[in-house]
């Protein structure tokens, strides 16, 4: 099984923890283009993405994420120049863009927490019938969310690949470790961002434990 | 000591007498820094409170426990399940009011007593307030409002140790959206 | 909550979903969001490259409706919906033809009446 990410979101929507797979890269294309560039680009989120035009695996939504080996920071690139601009001159070719998936940065994580805070509880009030839970999974094509919430109103979610079917066992030790490492240490507030080199440790351990022998090991 | 061999294959476990100890060294701290035994009462209470807030977690991650609609069935998760986990002792349940809503926890030992003899001039002190707030803090987090008090304590000469909880209300605006 | 209301509730959830799983989503999407599920119900969804959605809720049992709701729009909106020349495209539905070739379709799944009580 694969497990990309884990999110931890206190009763209040916000986030106080997260987890990335090691493994889990989010694809970059690197790409040497010739003066003019058949991309169409477009701002969007602050960011330089493709809008149309697909071609060796740079795809629609993609991000510019540097040009020459020099990283984008936003809609510029590290040293100050904006991107657009860059891309519009044509002494500037050929040059070498990379595209991709933009990686998500803190603040949009913490947007998506508070995002599925509300999603979780429309979904319980949209119920035909009544007393529902609110969101327990939620499937795409390319990942798979599992959404546990406990009797005090934290939530803990798993987004593992779309086949992977109940993670119950996991998010059970999860929340002991929350339980063990977090909320033992009298060093933490309740409520706030959990940063515990214990609790990153003992989580990690589940998380490969099932990855490497499968759910049924835990 | 009471919770040992409760997790079966849990290393980390604690002799049960330097608990006991540390919890007494506690007390006694406290009586030397405040005035009166109702100011250390509430200081037991308000540290009993911050760990309740969050062994409720614990309790929850382990114990397996759905949410309880009754009071009935909060006292018996209480004493069945709780009070065996955390202190290895199961209270009697009793004295229900007529409504329901209130009862009582009945301790004939108290592990945090054990070597402990109150001296005189400390009538008011609950020797063993921290039980409460964390009952209390416990709850709150499950969205139930409680008063919890001791009404007799072997310490002081009574035959037994009694814990009284009142429910309050349902903190409706605390539980959840989206449960079941 | 009334209908109206449930619509546009129905109408924003959908659409912050979409841009949810987009966001989260470690690869690149295709299809996108397909179905979320609580303790009581299931809710399946479909968009067409328009921009068109279909939703369907079910109970938990349901597999996928991916293909029923692509049938729903190919054979019953297509034919009863953009084919009728009285129908409005950017008007609420309320073609009786529409909602009884909708009914006899649902009726007629293998999905349907499978629930047991609860």
């Amino acid at each position: 099984m694969t497990i990309f990410s884990v999110y931890i979101i206190n009763k209040a929507g916000s986030l106080i923890y997260h987890y990335d797979a090691p493994n889990t890269t989010r694809p970059a294309v690197e790409k040497t283009f010739s003066y003019p560039l058949e991309l169409v680009l477009k701002v969007f989120d602050e960011k330089v993405t493709v809008a149309f035009g697909e071609r060796d695996g740079i795809k629609v939504g993609h991000a510019v994420l540097g040009i020459n080996g020099i990283p984008a920071d936003g809609r510029f690139l590290r040293d100050k120049r904006e991107i657009l601009e860059v891309l519009s001159s044509e002494k500037n070719y050929p040059i070498n863009i990379k595209f991709g998936r933009p990686p998500l940065s803190i603040n949009e994580r913490i947007m998506l927490a508070s995002m599925l805070h509300s999603l979780f509880a429309i979904g319980s009030q949209l119920s035909p019938e009544p007393h529902s839970s609110g969101i327990r999974t939620m499937e795409t094509d390319t990942f798979k969310l599992h959404c546990h919430q406990t009797m005090t109103g934290v939530k803990f979610v798993i987004i593992t690949d779309p086949k992977q079917g109940h993670v119950d066992a996991i998010l059970r030790k999860m929340y002991e470790a929350y339980a063990d490492f977090a909320l033992k240490n009298p060093f933490y507030s309740l409520d706030m961002p959990i940063r515990a080199e214990l609790f990153d440790n003992s989580l990690q351990s589940v998380i490969e434990q099932a990855d490497k022998y499968g759910i049924s090991s835990i | 000591m009471s919770r040992q061999g409760n997790r079966a294959g849990d290393p980390r476990k604690v002799n049960g007498e330097l608990f006991t100890l540390t919890y007494g060294a506690l007390v006694a701290q406290l009586i030397k820094d405040y005035e009166n035994d109702e100011q250390v009462n509430k200081q037991l209470d308000k540290m009993g409170y911050n760990m309740g807030v969050r062994l409720i977690e614990d309790f929850l991650a382990r114990a397996n426990t759905g949410r309880c609609n009754d009071f009935r069935e909060t006292a018996d998760v209480i004493a069945k399940v709780a009070f065996k986990m955390y202190l290895g002792l199961t209270p009697v349940v009793s004295n229900w009011s007529t409504t329901g809503d209130e009862f009582s926890l009945l301790l004939e030992s108290n592990p945090l007593t054990e070597f402990v003899e109150l001296p005189p001039g400390h009538a008011n002190l609950n020797y063993s307030n921290l039980l409460c707030g964390a009952l209390r803090g416990a709850l709150e987090m499950v969205q139930m409002d409680v008063d919890v008090r001791f009404v007799q304590d072997i310490l002081k000469g009574d035959n037994i140790t009694e814990i009284r909880l009142k429910f309050i209300k349902r903190l409706e605006d605390a539980v959840p959206v989206g449960e079941d | 909550m009334s209908k109206e209301e449930e619509f546009k509730l129905m109408y924003g959830m959908i659409f912050s979903i979409k841009s949810f799983v987009s966001r989260l989503s470690p690869t690149d999407m295709k299809d996108g969001f397909l179905n979320y599920s609580t303790s009581k119900y299931k809710l399946h969804f479909f968009e067409t490259p328009s921009g068109l959605k279909f939703i369907m809720n079910t109970d938990l049992s349901v597999g996928s409706m991916k293909d029923v709701l692509h049938q729903m729009f190919s054979s019953i909106y297509v034919e009863y919906v953009v084919k009728n020349p009285l129908c409005s495209l950017d008007q609420p539905i309320t073609s009786e033809l529409f909602k009884n070739k909708l009914d006899e379709y649902v009726r007629g799944l293998p999905q349907f009446g499978t629930k047991t009580g609860s």
